[in-house]
């Protein structure tokens, strides 16, 4: 099966090589003693070869480049609340059920200030970016904490 | 007058800045922890930091409070000159 989906592939991509090079011999033998081999897929082929002709002549003998520069997917606020909120889940001191967007670490959660530090720290880990103390400190709900990451990074909305 | 509309577990300026030390030597503390390559120990070292503060978090007097922020940072500064020595 892997073998015949590859002889299409070889084949579409010989094929189009080879209008586009003007008569690269290679690709013409490996064509034709590829398709000397596969005679059961003549049917295939031929749509297979239709379909790659109309592809080439749309195109022209052009090339459409696309350079793809690596990076991460850009942050939403969806996004970014869904993060925060799956590092809360698995911080050992919040039950789940009591968690919410809205609630306060110190007084709905009943943490204290050192559980607020470890928890902005997992979001540093999270987020790889670096918050600075005396921002860090204010941070006292989920919602706060995306709100700030919002804006840390230009999310807009 | 004042202090009568100020709750009553309000912090006084000193106990205020003393309660940001602490707060600021356990962030310093587990950002140096972050840089231990092995991750058992670094879970170790985090659980014990945690332990170390929690079990001090009800002392009330400014002199022990002041000294055990002592402690923490030679701690601190002891993790810190491994770690160069170690090379992370």
């Amino acid at each position: 099966m892997a073998s015949r989906a590859l002889a299409q592939c070889v084949r579409s991509v010989a094929r189009s090589s080879a209008r586009l090079s003007h008569g690269n011999v290679l690709t013409r033998t490996a064509c034709a003693s590829l398709v000397s081999n596969q005679r059961s897929l003549c049917v295939v082929s031929c749509h297979q070869r239709t379909r790659c002709t109309e592809l080439v002549r749309v195109s022209g003998p052009s090339l459409q480049l696309c350079r793809q520069y690596g990076d991460l997917p850009p942050l939403t606020l969806e996004s970014i609340q869904d993060r925060v909120m799956y590092v809360l889940k698995l911080y050992d001191k919040i039950s789940p059920e009591k968690l919410q967007t809205t609630s306060h670490f110190m007084k709905d959660l009943g943490l204290d200030s050192l559980d607020q530090v470890e928890i902005i720290m997992a979001m540093e880990d999270e987020f790889g970016f670096e918050i600075p103390d005396a921002e860090a400190e204010k941070l006292m709900t989920p919602a706060e904490i995306v709100q700030y990451i919002g804006d840390k990074k230009d999310v807009y909305e | 007058m004042a202090a009568s509309r100020l709750p009553p577990a309000a912090l006084n300026l000193k106990q205020f800045l003393q309660r940001q030390k602490v707060l600021g030597v356990y962030r310093d503390l587990l950002r140096s922890i972050r840089k231990i390559p092995q991750e058992s120990d670094r879970t170790y070292l985090r659980d014990w930091a945690r332990e170390e503060f929690k079990r001090n978090k009800s002392e009330t007097n400014q002199d022990v409070i002041r000294m055990m922020i002592t402690q923490a940072n030679n701690h601190l500064e002891d993790l810190r000159k491994s770690l160069a020595l170690a090379g992370c």
